[in-house]
């Protein structure tokens, strides 16, 4: 117990950190708390219209399509639990990569941030080809063709919040994507080779887990509940 | 580069040569600075460009409000047709009273203040070189900068900035045809705004990390100036509370321009409904920008309450009383911060039993700021008092926090205010104890702050009748709006004259108008004194002329960047040692001696 | 390095695994119960199954910040530090749900237009998404006035 008195003390008397972190990871997640609140306001908004309403959608009647099916072939979450497995296997790369870096392996480190940008294509591609198929049924911000669960004319709420938080959501991983490509160049470039250290990676991965973590809820809240 | 150094950020890099100006241009010295020093100027300056600007809006508008019979040709040159035959038109009224509210709220009183302060005070006084990530203390500049522009531009558009009040509630701002302010003005409001959360974010994130990881050694939490304490709560509440308006800002673009309606219930014309889409709830507008607004409150106040416990400790020559209990009520004043913003909204169809609730947890914030108050008056009590002008304005913060917190009281009970909301008792509530307290914590930052800023000293004399004047003048002009409010006046009307019951106020309208416009001239007295001062004051010779004890005094008298030459001072005790032991002061430097008693 | 090396020994591969696939038999939980919830009309039970998936949801986001995002391997300060500010949303979520659901009783009380307009049926539109734009105005044209208004207002923009 003693022992641990210390420690805390030593670790808040100033000169070092008292995480043991560098201050660019301390920002990081911050900005992520941050961040998380972004998104929570558009999540928790979305719960209030949908209080505030009465009747919604059914989500399984909706988001029942995929690429390639057959006319009249309607098989709801199938879709997007493909997308949910490519974000979670990137999250998963992206891991491999940062543990990597902390070996200082730089080929693992190439070969695992090919493959979690390769995810976070294959994820924006899914969710461009769904946002396209909802446009062609005639969804828009503004457009609502889908009807309540009691086969009452829904609010159009319904799809104003749907684009609104799944294109913020996508925004964030178009943008993970591209610090990803710009930290697979810096790897490329030998960067953290002459630094001695991989953090910058490390930084980017927690931002990547970010994005999957709000899909996490995203998934949740538009497709399941 | 080490793992030490790269633990310890960037600007520990530059340890080995604390002047590097050989190399700055002037450029790279007073525009493109990554100097914490040079930031919190631009900061500062910018902040008092608006703030004359701001003030200068209240006197046009009080002109208004004090005669509205009477005519003044200067306002049709001034204001072209928004002034047309020398009366201010509504539409440029409420132009007026919406750029005031959110010039001052977010670009005098958040940027100009904590922007300024936490900029200039944080690495100086926890003892590091510069800022975590200089770089984005300057972007944090930058954008501010675009915000400010963006916004100045939206008061030369055809149809005039946007009207419809501080808040931005929808529908005035979601409908473009709603008045005109709402078309193009309200566009480059909501992107100024938008620039202006990125802004405090990235401030925010920097002021965090410097903090928490870049403190001198030997500087513990609990040894930290209570300044920092506020800055560090003020900087997380806009780091968790700004996202949530920017979200609200997001929905908000969508309404106006892509056919939604997030804030659109329905709105019925001679029985046709009047909006192409309808369903949203204009309640839940307000709720996301009570989240944000109200902390943002404390991020007005916090800073001024930091400076002021300072200040008075200093110039009562004794510690604070209370230092702990400073800290613990202002994290309590931080986390309540964030559960009673639905208080603003108690008669805009809020649930009532929420409300009640509401009403309970805004009751609450009276003990931390009891506390608060309390611990000053302690702090004063017996003192060996300097009446410096920096110590009148912090003693001013104090009167003028007590007489704007106990009303308070009043408007936090949902059954009082049916009767006190949007009157001119919440104007006079408000201004007080946010608006004015907050300017007087400023006004006492930079008086104390001054010599450590510039190497030069403020005007005393100056001083002192900038001080008197204002804070008569703050009380003749707020306190009469009590009464006002109470008799039912209500706020953001242009002309009362036409209505019986509010004809009594008239020459008190007009008294009113007459001390604003004498309070803004002495206002333009201290912008004298403080840029006549800084080429012409007299040099400072002391390094420490106010006997301080805290870190920003042993660095030089005009510190280059990376601010002290050679090693960063370690610290050995807490800030407020003044008369211990019979000794006036001990800096934190000094390490402890082997007989000296504990505090 | 040694804080970053000390802890590397504990968790290893081993460990990306075995969240890998907690993670994974959670999702396929959550698509199990969605699935199931599709035949149900009970709201009773409609209701304990939306709360497990929610419950499930908080675990999933768990594991992805506390392995993933390396959090539990932090420092407990600098978890406290992340996760206590975060309890701010439990009243933010009950204050805004709670109001939302007070303006639809207040609506549905005081308003009779909100009340009408949400119990008209609109029929059902035949099965199969080609026709598009179409499809979306035809159905409109069965819908309340307003409704009908804009939907045509937003087919003459294109």
């Amino acid at each position: 117990m003693s022992t641990a008195t210390v420690e805390t003390t030593k670790s808040w008397g100033g000169g070092k950190s008292p995480f043991n972190v560098e201050y660019g990871k301390l920002m990081m997640w911050y900005f992520l708390m941050s961040d998380a609140f972004t998104f929570g306001a558009f999540l928790i908004s979305y719960g209030t219209i949908r209080f505030s309403t009465n009747g919604w959608p059914d989500p399984n009647e909706v988001f029942r399509s995929f690429p390639f099916a057959p006319e009249g072939v309607h098989a709801p979450l199938v879709f997007v639990s493909v997308m949910t497995f490519i974000l979670i296997v990137s999250s998963v790369t992206m891991v491999l990569a940062v543990k990597a870096g902390h070996e200082m392996d730089k080929k693992s480190v190439v070969k695992y941030m090919i493959w979690t940008i390769i995810g976070g294509i294959a994820f924006l591609s899914c969710q461009a080809w769904e946002w396209n198929h909802l446009h062609h049924e005639g969804a828009w911000w503004g457009r609502n063709p889908f009807l309540n669960a009691d086969g009452t004319a829904s609010s159009t709420n319904f799809t104003n919040y749907f684009f609104t938080i799944t294109g913020f959501h996508g925004f964030h991983v178009f943008s993970g994507v591209i610090i990803n490509i710009i930290m697979l160049i810096m790897t490329l470039m030998d960067k953290f080779e002459q630094r001695g250290h991989y953090l910058m990676i490390e930084k980017a991965g927690l931002y990547w887990h970010f994005v999957d973590l709000v899909w996490v809820f995203v998934f949740t809240c538009f497709y399941l509940v | 580069m080490s793992h030490e150094a790269v633990l310890h950020g960037d600007a520990h890099g530059h340890d080995d040569h604390g002047h590097h100006e050989h190399h700055d241009t002037f450029l790279t010295k007073y525009v493109f600075s990554q100097d914490h020093k040079m930031i919190a100027k631009q900061f500062l300056i910018t902040g008092m460009v608006w703030a004359v600007l701001g003030g200068l809006m209240s006197v046009l508008f009080r002109l208004q409000l004090g005669y509205p019979d009477s005519t003044f040709p200067f306002l049709e040159d001034l204001l072209g047709k928004w002034g047309k035959g020398g009366r201010i038109t509504p539409e440029a009224y409420y132009a007026l009273v919406t750029t005031h509210g959110t010039v001052l709220v977010f670009f005098v009183l958040t940027a100009g203040l904590s922007g300024t302060f936490a900029n200039f005070l944080i690495p100086l006084q926890v003892g590091a070189r510069d800022m975590a990530s200089p770089f984005m203390n300057m972007l944090s500049y930058w954008f501010f900068f675009a915000a400010s522009i963006v916004m100045l531009s939206s008061m030369f558009v055809e149809t005039g900035p946007f009207s419809g009040g501080w808040t931005a509630y929808p529908p005035l701002s979601a409908l473009g045809d709603a008045s005109p302010g709402s078309k193009t003005g309200m566009d480059l409001w909501i992107i100024s705004m938008a620039l202006f959360v990125v802004s405090s974010l990235l401030g925010g994130l920097n002021y965090i990390a410097t903090i928490l990881n870049m403190r001198t050694k030997g500087m513990s939490m609990t040894r930290l100036p209570l300044t920092i304490w506020a800055l560090f709560f003020t900087a997380v509440l806009g780091v968790l509370s700004f996202p949530v308006l920017f979200s609200g800002f997001i929905l908000l673009i969508f309404d106006r321009n892509f056919g939604t309606s997030f804030y659109l219930s329905d709105i019925f014309v001679n029985g046709v409904g009047a909006l192409p889409n309808e369903g949203g709830s204009a309640i839940l507008y307000q709720h996301l920008f009570w989240f944000l607004g109200h902390p943002e409150v404390y991020i007005i106040l916090l800073p001024a309450m930091g400076m002021v416990s300072e200040i008075l400790s200093i110039n009562s020559r004794k510690p604070i009383f209370g230092y702990m209990a400073m800290i613990g009520s202002l994290f309590a004043i931080a986390i309540l911060a964030f559960l009673v913003w639905a208080h603003h909204m108690f008669v805009t169809g809020l649930n009532p039993f929420l409300g009640s609730v509401f009403v309970l947890l805004t009751l609450l914030i009276a003990v931390p700021s009891a506390i608060k108050v309390f611990n000053w008056l302690t702090t004063l009590w017996r003192g060996n008092i300097r009446f410096t002008p920096a110590m009148l304005f912090a003693i001013g913060f104090v009167s003028l926090f007590i007489s704007g917190g106990l009303t308070g009281i009043w408007l936090g009970n949902s059954a009082l205010d049916i009767h006190l909301h949007d009157t001119y008792f919440v104007i006079a509530h408000f201004h007080i104890v946010m608006g004015v307290a907050s300017m007087f914590g400023m006004f006492a930052g930079i008086y104390h702050w001054f010599p450590k800023m510039y190497g030069k000293q403020l005007n005393n004399t100056l001083g002192y009748i900038h001080f008197w004047v204002t804070i008569a003048g703050a009380y003749l002009i707020f306190w009469p709006m009590h009464y006002e409010g109470l008799a039912g006046m209500p706020r953001r009307y242009y002309d009362f004259s036409i209505w019986e019951s509010f004809k009594q106020f008239g020459e008190l309208n007009k008294f009113i108008s007459l001390v604003s416009m004498i309070v803004f001239m002495v206002q333009l007295l201290f912008l004298f004194n403080f840029f006549y001062s800084i080429f012409k004051g007299r040099k400072l010779t002391n390094q420490n002329p106010w006997d301080a004890t805290t870190l920003e005094w042993t660095a030089p008298i005009n510190p280059g960047h990376g601010n002290w030459v050679g090693e960063i001072p370690e610290v050995h005790r807490w800030p407020y040692d003044y008369g211990k032991d019979g000794v006036d002061f001990i800096a934190q430097t000094t390490p402890v001696g082997a007989d000296e008693s504990q505090h | 390095m040694s804080h970053t090396a000390q802890h590397e020994e504990n968790h290893g591969n081993g460990e990306v695994k075995k969240v890998t696939i907690i993670l994974s038999v959670l999702t396929i939980v959550e698509l199990i119960l969605g699935f199931w919830m599709i035949g149900i009309t009970s709201e009773a039970l409609r209701l304990a199954i939306k709360g497990t998936i929610i419950i499930l949801m908080m675990a999933k986001a768990f594991y992805i910040v506390a392995y993933f995002m390396h959090l539990k391997h932090e420092l407990k300060n600098l978890i406290m530090t992340i996760v206590v500010p975060l309890g701010l949303f439990i009243w933010f979520i009950i204050a805004f749900l709670y109001d939302g659901n007070s303006f639809r009783n207040l609506r549905n009380t005081y308003d009779p237009y909100f009340k009408e307009r949400s119990t008209i049926k609109v029929e059902k539109k035949a099965e199969g998404h080609g026709g598009g734009h179409e499809a979306g105005a035809s159905h409109a044209a069965a819908d309340t006035t307003a409704h009908a208004k804009d939907t045509v207002s937003v087919e003459n923009k294109h």
